[in-house]
Parts: C-alpha cells; structure tokens; sequence
C-alpha cells in the first residue's frame, strides 16, 4: 500500500469522527476530533490495522490561547495519522484513557498526567513515574507557566525507605531491585513479587535520571539544542542528534547534502555495531559467560577506533551540525574503515555461532522469555526485540530516511521470539551494517557537507523518527517562527519496550529475571551495582550480584 | 612486648595496610542520573583495552565492599537521597571520584528542573575528572591521582589509629 492510499484510507475512516481534516505535510494527516470520540477512533484505527500509536505528546498553548492539546500519533510507514484534541487548560482538562485499547498508551497517558496536569479517566494509577517523590501535588513542569519556585519539595512523609530485605506480604515475597541497578539506562525501582521462585507479579517506577530535558529545551536556541539532545543518550548519541536535527532541517525546508546525509548514516551504523557489542557483552555477563563478555568489548574498541577517528570522540561524536556534518571521510579514513568492518564481520560471524550453539548459553536463553507475534504487537513493541517476535518492523526499511533512501538494508527478523531469538537478530542486523557500510564508503556522494541554516526556524511543527539501535525514536518538534522551540516531545524506544519486561517476568523463574531484563536492551548504563534482594524463606540480603550468581548457579543444577 | 617492638609493629601494620589500599581499590559505580556516556566509558576500563584489574582495581555491586564511590551524572532530585544513603553505607576510609562534567557542574542540564546540580553540592569529592565523557585514559589518571595523593598524605585516616591501639 502507497503512502497516498494509506492516508486516504485513513481519511475515509475519519471522515465521520473527525470535524476538520488536514494534511499539513507530504506523509501527514491531522484530525481534529473531539474527547468524545477519541475512544471510537483510537477503536477504529486499531481495528482497521492502520497503524500503531507510536507516541502521544501533550503541549500546553499557552495562558493566551488557554487551551492544551494532546496528539495520538499514528504510524504506518511513511505515513502519519495524528489524532488533535484540544482542551481549555483551567479547571480539569478531561480526557478518556485509551490503554483498555491499546495498551502502550498506558505509559503515554501517565506522563502527560504528571508532566501536562490532564486529568485521564480510566487510568487509575495516581503515583508518578518519571517526577520525583517530593514533588508537590498541582505542579506540572511542562505547564508555560511553571517556574522552579513552585517545584519546591515537599515532605513526602518518613523518607522513602528501600526495604534493605524483602517484604513478606502472605505467602509472597516483594523483591525490590533498584534503583541501582545493572541493566538500566535509568537507574529504576523495580519490585518483583515472588512466590517461591516464581515471579507473580511486577511493578517499576522510572524518573531517577530524569532531568527535565523537554522543558529546559524551550529555553535554548535551536543550535544549543543539538548538543541537548545529544546527551540525551550517551549510547545511541548520534541517532538523538540526528533524529533532532532532521525535525530542525524539515521545519526549515533545508535540504541535507548527499554527502553528508551518507556520513550521517554512516556513523548511526557503527553506533549500532558499538550499541549491539556492547549489549552482547553485557548479556553474556548476566549469564554468567564472562568470556564473550571480554571478547565483545575487546572488538567493541575497534569500533571505537573508527568513530573516534571520524568524529574524534569516542561517545558523544557531536559528528552533526543543522544542516549537514562536521566531519568528513578521507580515502584513508575510507581504508581504514573498510579493514575494521572486514575485522568486526568476521568476529560477529563467530558471536553467531557461539550464542546459536554454545550448549550452556543456550539453557539461559533457548525458550526462555518467549513473545508471541501478537503479544509484541499488544505490548507495542520496537526494534530489535519486536524483529525477533516475527515483527517486521525496521524505520529503514518501512520509512527511508537520508542516505537510506540511496542505500537501501534488509530487516532482519526471526519467528522464535525468545532470549536467543534477540540475539540472532542483533548480530544478524550488524551484519546487515557492515555490508551497508561498505557499500557507503565505496560510493560515497561528492559534494559540500553543510548547507545554510536560518536562525530562526519557520513556524510549524514536524515529526521526525529514525531507528535507534534500540528502535524507532521518535521525535516531535514545534515551533513558533522564533530562535527556540515552543516544544520538543522524545519517546525513547526503551520506554515502548518495558511492557514487555513486566509482563514477561510475571510467571518466569527469578533466576532469569536479569537475562529478561537484558534481553530487550534497556540501555545498559553499568554492570554490577547495589541492588537488594532477598530470598523466599531466608532472611538474607541479596546484592545484584549475588542475584546474578544465584541465576548462574540455578542453571548449573 | 617493648616500646620499640610496639612502634615498630605499628609501623609494619601501618605500612601493610597502605600497601593493600593501594593496590587492591574497589570501585562502587553511581549513576546520579547520567546520560550513559560516563557510565559506558568506565565500564570501557575494566575491559581488555584498558584492563584497570592490573592494577587491583574492580568494580563491587555493593558499597558496603567498596573504598571508592565513582559518581556519574548530574544529580537528580529522586537520587539525592540514594546517593547519600549510598555514600553512609560505605566503609571508612572512603573516597569519591566525580567522573565527567555533568557530575563536576551540572553540564548541559544545568538549569533543568530536576537536576540539583554537582555532586560536591551533596557529598565531599576528593577527584574530579572533567570530560564529556572523560576517556578511560582520563579516568585511569584520576584513579592514579587519588592513590599518590593517598600515598603521599601524612595524614593518615582517623579510624587506621583506632585500629592499630
């Protein structure tokens, strides 16, 4: 199906729902509906199959306009259908929850209840997710007129304790783990209930990294915001920047030079060989298999070399600039680029075949964590964890952007979805990688690599979305004709990718709750750090550690 | 036992235990709310490359094992708490090391609302390693720093007397 047949398609669906239909770029649709309507038509689209709910945004207008507005985004392709409701601001703006409906909402509707002040009905969660503890109630930072005065803690009654030993709540057990914690980008809180060994239920609690980036973005200007954004992530740093700065170039109408939209994917390729390394190491840790831990960061440094030696930073590259790169590639950078790709291909080839036939590695991950093809699509999921529940899904291909559209890559999906699964499709996909990079540096375009960039970036908004190593990243950008953004909204695809954890775990065994967790990539931030668990039946305190080992020696017996 | 004997013993005891410390740090890792760029570059030093274990130096998941707090991030307001808490559960003598800007001033979230600022403006710093983020090679130093520091301090830390009378 065309892109144009999708939108019309969808325009026909909406015709009766909606009360004003737009087409305010090539591959968008806007409708405006109203809070009436929203639960028939989230209905409707989701039936018709056209389209996931890829994110949600909540912008406040302003005290001048008093109104707020809420965005569904709708993604199929290219093509994108955004469902536009506008309420007043005052009082209590009322909307219905949709997550009975699609459940990734769910996440969407509690952070624009807490960060927005709308009032989502359905959704009987109250506490927050990303906002600190002490936060005072009525407060919403990305309100126009909120100020860091009115955020002034407030006493959240006797301190938060971390039970320093498990809960006994009956015959279970509440196993807290976190906030320090191995496998997360944030550091999070997580509470496993377990009766016995196995896990009954799961709850997490996000918001000790976050740093209140959307917000502080509005006071910036548009070239500090590039370097915002990179640190976003310090992993996945270039997709960030880049995925900002394409939003930046489309509301400008600037077109990127060839040779820099290649360099662009150039260096997104090996920051996915470094990102997908580094998550095999890791893995391979939590499993206990120390040796391809070591052996993967060894090779990983070979990507390093190469990133550092274009971009001449080994993490956050800064390799962007709106409206083109920084950094070129010579024929000597190509050479050498060429000898490390033939270097890592050959290695990967080899992590292939040790994690698809290494008998002990494959207890820990063969059968275990299994997501059918129509849970991942329940659960929303994105990128790589989605490819391996039969999923095919990747923005490079579904989408093109930049030199994507020039340099065409394969999906890579398999049908098993378990642990091992995740780990075929991410070394496959790194494959996938270093073919396309050499196709990049062989035919690399001639040509400037920056164009023009007006100060101030037109009034408009845009939608820009890229694959992130660990999935689609999706950013949306507004702005008002002035020298910053009036509003810059990111979902991350670690936040798409929880649900999978959380519904996973419930029902597995506690040992494999850290290759559960590392299955889908959350972004690895450390490896070992404190985390208290403790045991059914023994009054005894578990560091991380100890859990890991605990999983280790469990799978010895 | 003589008086001799007995200072001579303490400065035996005294020189061992400097000799340990010096050569087997253990390391607890802290993201106060980083963007990952530090936390992947520390992590980078334990591994082949750069390979920090030569020197005795480990990463613990617990800080109750561990002599050095290595912090990572500007500090967030949900992990002020946790970052002092965690900082109590370590055994004296100890040292924290900020590692990257963000963690020394706040860096680019300076000024978000959720970022309380540095580290020193929660917990006593004894080696800043500035970088966004700071090379391993930068982060080695630091480490080396602190252990000369150490080395060369004529002060000792008040609970190695306590022990030794």
């Amino acid at each position: 199906m065309s892109t144009e047949q999708a939108l019309q398609q969808t325009e026909q669906l909406l015709t009766d729902l909606s009360t004003e239909i737009t087409f305010p770029e090539p591959a968008r649709l806007d409708a405006v509906i109203t809070p009436g309507n929203l639960r028939a038509t989230a209905k409707v689209l989701s039936n018709a199959h056209l389209g996931y709910l890829s994110a949600i945004t909540g912008i406040d207008l302003g005290p001048e306009s008093g109104q707020l507005e809420a965005l569904y985004h709708f993604c199929n392709g290219p093509a994108i259908t955004t469902l536009r409701i506008r309420l007043p601001r005052e009082g209590k703006p009322t909307l219905p929850s949709i997550a009975d409906i699609i459940p990734p909402a769910m996440l969407f509707e509690r952070e624009m209840q807490e960060m927005l002040g709308f009032n989502i009905t359905g959704l009987d969660v109250r506490e927050h997710l990303f906002l600190p503890d002490d936060w005072p109630d009525g407060v919403y930072p990305l309100r126009a007129e909120f100020s860091q005065e009115q955020a002034a803690p407030v006493a959240v009654g006797p301190a938060v304790e971390i039970p320093a030993q498990g809960v006994r709540r009956g015959n279970t057990f509440v196993v807290p783990i976190g906030p320090q914690h191995p496998a997360l980008k944030e550091p999070g809180h997580f509470e496993f209930t377990v009766d016995g060994e196995i896990v009954t239920a799961a709850r997490m609690r996000l918001g000790y990294a976050h740093r209140g980036i959307e917000k502080v973005a509005e006071s910036r200007n548009w070239v500090q915001n590039l370097y915002l954004f990179e640190h976003v992530c310090g992993i996945c740093s270039h997709t960030h920047s880049t995925t900002y700065s394409m939003g930046v170039e489309q509301l400008a109408q600037v077109e990127v030079p060839a040779r820099a939209s290649a360099i662009r994917a150039l260096v997104a390729e090996l920051e996915r060989i470094h990102s997908h390394l580094l998550w095999l190491g890791v893995s391979a840790h939590e499993a206990g298999f120390d040796t391809l831990f070591m052996y993967a960061w060894r090779d990983r440094e070979t990507v390093m070399n190469l990133l550092e030696q274009i971009t001449g930073n080994r993490v956050n590259y800064s390799a962007n600039v709106l409206g083109g790169v920084k950094c070129d590639i010579g024929p000597e950078q190509a050479k050498t680029i060429k000898e490390g790709l033939n270097y890592l291909a050959d290695r990967i080839r080899h992590y292939l075949e040790i994690v698809t036939t290494d008998a002990m590695f494959l207890r820990r991950t063969r059968g275990i964590g299994t997501i059918s093809f129509d849970e991942a699509t329940r659960f929303g999921l994105t990128g790589p964890t989605a490819r391996a529940s039969d999923i095919n899904h990747d923005v490079r291909v579904k989408a093109p952007y930049g030199a994507y559209t020039r340099f065409p890559v394969t999906a890579i999906t398999t049908t098993n979805g378990d642990l091992e699964a995740r780990f075929v499709v991410r070394l496959n996909e790194l494959l996938v990688s270093c073919s396309l990079m050499h196709n990049i540096v062989d035919d690399l375009p001639e040509g400037p690599l920056t164009t023009r960039m007006p100060r101030k970036i037109p009034a408009g908004e845009t939608i820009s979305r890229i694959e992130a190593p660990r999935g689609e990243l999706f950013y949306y950008i507004k702005s008002n004709g002035g020298e910053n953004p009036a509003r810059v909204h990111i979902r991350t695809p670690s936040l798409c990718n929880w649900t999978s954890v959380l519904e996973k775990a419930v029902g597995s065994q506690l040992a494999d709750v850290p290759m559960l967790i590392s299955g889908m990539d959350p972004c690895f931030s450390c490896n070992d750090r404190l985390v208290v668990v403790a045991r059914p039946g023994e009054n005894q305190t578990w560091s991380w550690k100890q859990l890991r080992e605990y999983g280790i020696a469990y799978y010895k017996r | 036992m003589n008086k001799i004997n007995k200072d001579l013993w303490k400065q035996v005891a005294k020189q061992v235990r400097m000799w340990s410390r010096l050569n087997s740090i253990w390391a607890v890792h802290f993201n106060s709310g980083s963007c990952n760029g530090c936390d992947i570059e520390i992590l980078a030093t334990l591994t082949p490359r750069y390979d920090v274990e030569r020197f005795g130096i480990t990463l613990k998941g617990s800080p109750r094992h561990a002599d050095v707090l290595l912090v990572t991030g500007p500090v967030t307001r949900q992990q002020r708490e946790r970052l002092l808490r965690t900082y109590e559960q370590m055994p004296e003598p100890k040292f924290v090391v900020s590692v990257g800007s963000c963690s020394i001033s706040g860096g680019v979230f300076a000024g978000c609302y959720n970022v309380i600022g540095s580290v020193d403006a929660v917990i006593p710093v004894d080696v800043y390693i500035p970088g966004c983020p700071p090379r391993p090679e930068a982060i080695i130093d630091g480490i080396v720093q602190l252990l000369t520091h150490l080395k060369d301090s004529t002060q000792q830390p008040e609970i190695v007397q306590e022990v030794v009378s």
